[in-house]
């Protein structure tokens, strides 16, 4: 990768000086208007257009996000409400949904958007097709047993245990309706995005792989989530996503009004944009923070004092003064202060490098001359895996080390690319004593399965099920059927995380950021942080 | 000149045996490097934390791929259909990877056409000025083919688009498939390969103008310009047509780099996406196809070689210069 991070540095120095002067031009926010052509540059179009297979991608949400509707929509703040899905109810213990949809919805094949159609969804997200090679969705609830169509509007599914999480998965990014007919199509031809037929705002017009994607908006669209406050067709005519690669092209590009929008500029340049008069957005998505997993079986963290030492060591404001500009947060907790049922828990995990040191003593961990801590002629040592998935990773990472060798760890950074990554960097890998974690989910259901190794929980810490508090709280959220009770659980459970110092929180995440035209205005996002195009015009 | 004689035909026969052997060899290493690396795209793209999955979800997934099974097992499968002419299905986007070539072959060619022919009018304007530009600026001449050797293209692309594209305006770096982007991208792509001709046409025409026959054109009154071009330009020009055979290689090479600034999608980023996500079929494809062109531009090298000196005898002997 030393071309591609070559380029980078020379474009970045280039570019940048070249296109200083320019200017935004007057972005007047005059009333809605309909027509108009929008251009969108993107680093990549991901992988495959197999529905169930792209639709974790950065990239693919865009297209997926105007092509298709979903039955849920979700907002910034996780709330969910209506879209295909008029109402819905549940039985007293959450294990069956009943969603009545509503009427007149077709795909843009003429197909009915109905009970049928609801159920081959569910279907094909629950459990894919592993014979035409066909992913599920991974954080569809594994407690799907079924669904079937009651009439022509009305779905009933059921589930084996409580599923509070049904309902707001909905409107994950990866839950997007899709044409039974495109659905029944062997996985070559359902890799042709143009075959893959929604009932969205958009249509694909043409595409062009890995180089572009041109959408047409659709003139009988009519069934847009109340929540947007928009009705009826889009009112961009064309929607234009083309792939540059190169981060400082695409930033160039739009300063210079070539383009409306480039997707990922750098955090550090946004203030320089804004300045500028261009507009930068920086929405959250729900999720957790980005943080360390610790894996508890590695020495050691097995030692509680060492783990919280390590959570106090961690200067926040300073990664979020020296990596990101001021759009960003520091965690307050594991997971996104916006997820519903998110609370502060600040105070448990505060940067105090003195406590840090005291608790290293306490444990027998005494400095040396050269200032790194031992123990019986044993270092305190410590290596991190930027998260490749993640730019600003190995920036943290790196300022992150520099934190903790003042406190006495002796700290070793060890990079990998995606591919070596995902062989060699895996929760609870004895050579992986924190696992850096990026990832997001829609409903606060999903920390339940993750913390331990019960109902085949992910056990980021590697505790097993040792740690009966633990497993209680977490199963506690996973299965719990009244939201209210859920929340004081989850409370409890991000308490009981950080004390135990389990997880390290850095800071929260915008993964997606935007540099915008200031003509383009009235852009929604929703919980995922996709750009919405269908309530914008250009002005 | 009987290019058909007995011996050329053995010749040819022999030559286009090891072409064969070549391209299969190209298939072979590529499988086989590509599948001691560490990991494959199904599972690469499984294992990304945002998507959840478990290791049994993973697992039946790469089964259905066959990429659980033994390697070799693999090679003979990819191989057996390779033979029968079925490149397979990309193993990133699920698509005929016949259908992936055949989407970016023409930008790819179209650019690598468009930049030789660049190269080759730079190269000869600056071979015919060192010749006869008066001093200083003929010999000032010389230093150019070092100077486009030494700049590295990606900071010729980027120069160019700042200036043409954000500075005046002339092209929209987003509309890369039209004439004028084509143009700058096909001159930063022509340029360093310009440098090679140009040294050696440069050469080449020192050379010839030492000559006696020169000097006797000279004697008998011929002009400089008339001098080149009916008598020093066609022996020049034949290490020329060599340098060109391979810069074919570097055309499709520095591709990759130019199809990236100029945010076109050609072969050259087909590969850059393949090599990043292990994808086997589309790679195997690509080398290939690779080895074809070089084998047969190599070819008609060697058949060009006999018609501008006929010197050069197309037997077995003499052609294996």
């Amino acid at each position: 990768m030393t071309t591609s991070r070559m380029l980078a540095i020379v474009a970045a120095a280039l570019l940048a000086s070249g296109c200083a002067g320019g200017a935004a031009q007057s972005g007047t926010s005059g009333p809605p208007r309909d027509g108009g052509d929008l251009t969108f540059l993107i680093d990549s179009l991901g992988d495959t257009w197999i529905p169930n297979n792209s639709a974790i991608s950065s990239f693919q949400g865009h297209i997926w996000g105007h092509v298709t509707d979903k039955l849920v929509y979700v907002d910034e703040q996780g709330t969910p409400s209506p879209w295909i899905a008029e109402s819905w109810d549940q039985n007293a213990d959450a294990t069956e949904f009943t969603l009545h949809l509503r009427g007149g919805v077709t795909f843009s094949d003429g197909t009915p958007l109905d009970a049928a159609a609801v159920v081959a969804n569910l279907d094909i997200w629950s459990a894919g097709d592993p014979a035409r090679g066909i992913n599920p969705i991974g954080l569809f609830p594994k407690t799907y047993e079924g669904a079937e169509a009651v009439d022509a509007t009305t779905v009933r599914v059921r589930f084996t245990s409580p599923t509070l999480g049904f309902i707001p998965t909905l409107g994950y990014h990866g839950s997007i309706l899709i044409s039974p007919k495109s659905l029944a199509l062997p996985p070559d031809q359902q890799a042709d995005l143009s075959e893959d037929i929604g009932s969205g705002p958009y249509v694909v017009e043409s595409w062009k792989e890995d180089d572009s994607v041109v959408l047409r908006k659709r003139p009988d669209y009519n069934w847009a989530p109340a929540a947007l406050g928009h009705q009826g067709p889009a009112r961009i005519e064309t929607l234009t996503y083309k792939v540059v690669s190169e981060q400082q092209v695409r930033t160039s590009s739009v300063v210079s009004n070539q383009a409306d929008v480039a997707y990922n500029p750098s955090p550090k340049e946004l203030a320089t944009f804004k300045a500028q008069g261009f507009t930068v957005a920086a929405p959250r998505y729900l999720g957790f923070v980005n943080g360390y997993a610790i894996n508890t079986k590695v020495a050691p963290f097995d030692d509680v004092r060492v783990r919280q030492a390590l959570q106090r060591g961690v200067n926040r404001d300073e990664i979020l003064s020296t990596v990101y500009a001021d759009d960003w947060l520091p965690a307050e907790s594991f997971i996104q202060s916006n997820v519903p049922g998110a609370t502060d828990h600040r105070a448990t995990f505060a940067y105090d490098p003195a406590q840090a040191e005291s608790l290293l003593e306490q444990s027998g961990w005494a400095k040396g001359p050269d200032g790194v801590r031992t123990r019986n002629g044993e270092k305190l040592a410590i290596t991190l895996h930027p998260n490749p998935y993640l730019a600003t990773s190995e920036a943290i990472d790196e300022l992150v080390a520099q934190q903790l060798r003042t406190i006495g760890f002796d700290v070793d950074i060890q990079t990998f690319d995606v591919v070596t990554y995902g062989e060699r960097v895996k929760v609870k890998s004895p050579a992986v004593p924190a696992y850096e974690v990026t990832r997001s989910f829609i409903d606060a259901g999903t920390v339940g399965g993750v913390l331990t190794d019960a109902n085949k929980g992910e056990d980021w810490f590697n505790v097993q099920q040792s740690d009966t508090r633990l497993v209680e709280l977490a199963t506690g959220v996973a299965g719990a059927s009244d939201p209210a009770a859920r929340n004081a659980l989850l409370d409890e459970l991000q308490g009981y995380v950080l004390e135990q110092a389990y997880f390290v929180p850095l800071t929260q995440i915008a993964q997606r950021l935007y540099l915008q035209s200031p003509r383009v205005q009235g852009i929604s996002y929703n919980g995922v942080a996709y750009a919405n195009f269908y309530t914008a015009w250009i002005s | 000149m009987d290019l058909v004689n007995p011996g050329y035909a053995t010749y040819a026969l022999r030559r286009s045996g090891q072409a064969i052997v070549v391209v299969l060899l190209a298939y072979v290493f590529t499988f086989v490097v590509i599948s001691v690396l560490p990991g494959d795209p199904v599972t690469n793209t499984l294992r990304n934390p945002q998507n959840g999955f478990t290791e049994e979800e993973i697992a039946r997934i790469v089964a259905y791929y066959g990429l659980d099974q033994p390697v070799l097992v693999q090679l003979l499968d990819s191989l057996t259909r390779f033979l029968i002419g079925d490149l397979g299905v990309s193993l990133r986007s699920n698509l005929p990877v016949s259908r992936l070539l055949v989407e970016v072959l023409p930008s790819t060619l179209v650019l690598a056409g468009a930049a030789l022919a660049v190269a080759v009018v730079f190269a000869f304007a600056i071979a015919f000025g060192v010749h006869y530009l008066p001093r200083p600026l003929g010999p000032a001449l010389r230093a150019f083919p070092s100077l486009f050797l030494s700049v590295p293209n990606f900071l010729i692309g980027l120069l160019l688009i700042q200036l043409f594209s954000f500075q005046l305006g002339l092209f929209r770096v987003i509309d890369s498939d039209t004439g004028v982007a084509t143009f700058f991208a096909a001159v930063t792509l022509g340029i360093p390969v310009s440098a090679q001709i140009a040294e050696v046409l440069i050469a080449g025409l020192d050379h010839e103008a030492q000559q006696e026959y020169a000097d006797v054109a000279r004697s008998r009154g011929l002009g400089q310009v008339r001098l080149l071009v009916r008598h020093l330009l066609k022996p020049s020009s034949l290490p020329v047509v060599t340098v060109l055979a391979l810069t074919v290689g570097e055309l499709l090479g520095g591709s990759l780099i130019t199809e990236t600034i100029f945010g076109r999608t050609g072969v050259g980023s087909l590969v850059q996406r393949s090599v990043t996500t292990q994808d086997l079929p589309v790679l195997q494809a690509v080398v290939t196809l690779a080895a074809v062109v070089f084998v047969v531009v190599n070819l008609a090298a060697d058949l060009v070689y006999p018609l501008l000196d006929p010197r050069v005898h197309p037997r077995a002997g003499a052609a294996a210069r």
